[in-house]
């Protein structure tokens, strides 16, 4: 519920409260009113009366519409008492409520009692008409409130969801991009939109060094293994080396170089990560797949795995060939490493998937698991634990999906193009 | 072979220049870039081995300028920046080849050689050994001049091993020649050996002797039999 219905709502039920209370209010303060004036117009009918009563005084009890003149025996106090009556409406047919004022009024040291009604306006047809106004006045302001709230609105706060649809299509993969915020007269946008201003290019430039960093970290970290590296040739080739130190040398460069891959391996995601791979063009997957096979035909071989491929021809992917290539080398590979000499690797393609399955030692860790960085199966492996990070990353990507599944001692790791393939 | 080497790692510098040096190059060091092209004004080098990022200039300006000025000498980028764009941009521009860091003296050395051999139409046609001899156009090898069949990754493997002669090549080193990225440490050892095992087997097969020889298990050496 957006911020105008609410306040809509919540003023239109306010406004109806109110108009409650005042019609009350208004019918009270109507009501003595009409009251009063009634008084008043039975008194100077009874005043008219009594000057009438002085210069006849009547010997029997006369009558007139609403007015009765009754002698009384005896002398009485002079008094004059209001009070309500139901009497048959003349022209309504009906009783209403009158008012009646009873009076003992002394002529010539005789009692008279006057008593005479009358009705000016109906109390239903004040509470009727005070209805009706303020019903017809709510409709209005209901009216005005809704064409104010939905329509009026819509111009005052222009600029606002002007800046809300700038913001949700701010990305930070463009961060040379400046990003502009419209004027606004509205003080309280133009200082939302001068701290979004402010906001963004703070967030681009922490962005653009936490990226330059990432990367230079791993460009910097190659420069001093190069050097070790050299160093440790020249040892390694110098004479007089003995067979223990050798061990401790050829140790000192595995190291090395694992740790030369694992900053290429986070510079990779990196860059993924921040969607420099941009050279997409429509790729021939089936024979880019059979060709990177063939390269690695011979770790096959080495291993004694036997293979099953099956390559759909004419399958086209719109990606970058590079990180497809990634992609493929890992999952192959992986197939390769994490298993048994003499073992089984099955490689299907089609345009939909690509699937990997091979046999292999049971996974010591959840399946759920096995896509996230730096997890390995057997942690005391060589391996880095950042392959399938990359294919995961790649998957997201381009909006693949990548699932593990095992059946049959097959491990299956599947790789589903649906979803780009909707798209294009 | 002359090479001048464009690299502002001191360190790295003498190593690579002192490996160059043992091989019997020509190996001079400029450090930066305007020492690079003041050398390249001054003499004639066959090979540039090119740093991209130095202290003074773009790597890849240096490129455009020797491309233009000495079309006959060839340029191979040895870069800490693997950014695969800097590699292509490299190469498009010219380039010979491309070889991250940190890399294996000896990989650089057979690389450099390559690229050599590719720019002088009377460079080396062959490479030996004593009695083994390969043709490096027709990628044939040769014991006491009768040809040995080697699968081309067995011929790889030798040819390695004769451009890199009397060093201790790792197991690693070999490895990441052969199979570049393909493949990690751990499998690749193994694999090392099976290729080893075969060259050798067929060189003594045909009447050759085993001069690949086993340092502590952590690498091979071509050596004369003692």
């Amino acid at each position: 519920m957006n911020l105008i219905v609410r306040i809509t709502i919540l003023f239109v039920f306010v406004s109806l409260v109110v108009f409650l209370i005042g019609g009350t209010i208004s019918y009270k303060v109507m009501m003595r009113e009409v009251e009063y004036e009634q008084q008043r117009f039975l008194i100077e009918r009874l005043e008219r009366m009594e000057r009438r009563l002085e210069r006849r005084p009547p010997r029997n009890p006369k009558k007139w519409t609403k007015l009765s003149v009754t002698p009384l025996e005896g002398r009485r106090e002079e008094v004059r008492i209001f009070s309500d009556t139901l009497v048959m409406h003349s022209q309504l047919d009906r009783l209403e409520t009158h008012l009646k004022l009873e009076a003992i009024k002394n002529v010539h040291g005789k009692s008279y009692l006057i008593s005479l009604y009358d009705i000016i306006i109906e109390p239903d047809d004040i509470r009727d008409g005070l209805v009706e106004s303020l019903a017809k006045m709510y409709l209005i302001l209901l009216g005005s409130v809704l064409i104010v709230g939905f329509g009026a609105s819509y111009y005052i706060l222009r600029p606002f969801n002007l800046t809300l649809s700038i913001i949700r299509k701010f990305s930070l993969k463009d961060t040379d991009q400046k990003v502009y915020f419209p004027k606004s007269k509205v003080a309280e946008f133009k200082r939302l939109n001068q701290f979004l201003t402010e906001m963004t290019e703070k967030v681009q430039s922490d962005y653009r060094s936490l990226k330059e960093f990432s990367e230079n970290a791993s460009h910097e970290f190659q420069t001093p293994i190069a050097v070790i590296q050299s160093k440790l040739e020249v040892l390694m080739d110098g004479e007089n080396i003995s067979e223990e130190q050798m061990e401790q040398l050829h140790y000192i460069q595995n190291a090395m170089h694992r740790l030369s891959s694992l900053s290429n391996s986070l510079a990779l995601l990196t860059k993924i990560e921040n969607k420099e791979f941009v050279n997409v063009k429509k790729l021939k997957v089936s024979q880019l797949l059979a060709g990177q096979i063939e390269e690695l035909r011979e770790l096959f071989e080495l291993k004694k795995i036997s293979t099953d491929i099956q390559l759909k021809e004419g399958v086209e992917l719109e990606v970058d060939k590079i990180l497809l290539e990634v992609m493929f080398t890992n999952l192959i590979n992986n197939a390769i490493r994490h298993n048994w000499e003499n073992g089984q690797v099955r490689i299907e393609l089609s345009s939909e998937y690509f699937k990997v399955s091979n046999t292999g030692p049971e996974l010591l860790m959840a399946p759920d698991d096995l896509f996230e960085r730096f997890k390995k199966s057997n942690q005391s492996s060589k391996s880095m634990g950042l392959g399938l990070a990359i294919v995961k990353k790649i998957c997201d990507h381009y909006g693949f999906e990548s699932s593990y599944s095992k059946k049959d001692e097959l491990h299956t790791i599947q790789i589903t193009f649906e979803p780009l393939k909707r798209r294009s | 072979m002359k090479l001048l080497l464009v690299e502002d790692q001191s360190e790295l510098a003498r190593s690579i220049k002192n490996y160059f040096l043992a091989e019997g190059d020509i190996c001079e060091v400029a450090p930066s870039f305007q020492r690079a092209t003041e050398k390249l004004y001054a003499f004639q080098y066959d090979i540039i081995l090119l740093d991209l990022m130095l202290p003074d200039g773009d790597g890849l300006t240096l490129l455009k300028d020797v491309k233009s000025l000495w079309p006959e000498t060839g340029v191979l980028i040895i870069s800490a920046k693997n950014a695969l764009d800097d590699k292509l941009k490299g190469l498009e521009l010219g380039a010979d080849d491309y070889l991250p860091k940190p890399f294996h003296l000896a990989e650089l050395n057979a690389r450099s050689k390559a690229v050599y051999r590719r720019r002088k139409a009377g460079g080396q046609k062959s490479l030996s050994f004593n009695e083994i001899k390969i043709d490096l156009e027709s990628r044939e090898a040769f014991v006491n001049e009768a040809q040995i069949e080697l699968t081309r990754k067995e011929y790889d493997l030798l040819h390695y091993i004769l451009i890199n002669q009397k060093r201790l090549l790792t197991k690693q080193a070999i490895a990441e020649h052969l199979w570049g990225d393909y493949m990690d440490t751990a499998d690749s050892f193994d694999f090392v050996y099976q290729h080893i095992k075969n060259v050798r087997k067929k060189i003594v097969e045909a009447g050759g002797r085993d001069y690949i020889k086993t340092v502590y298990g952590v690498g091979y050496k071509l050596k004369e039999e003692e």
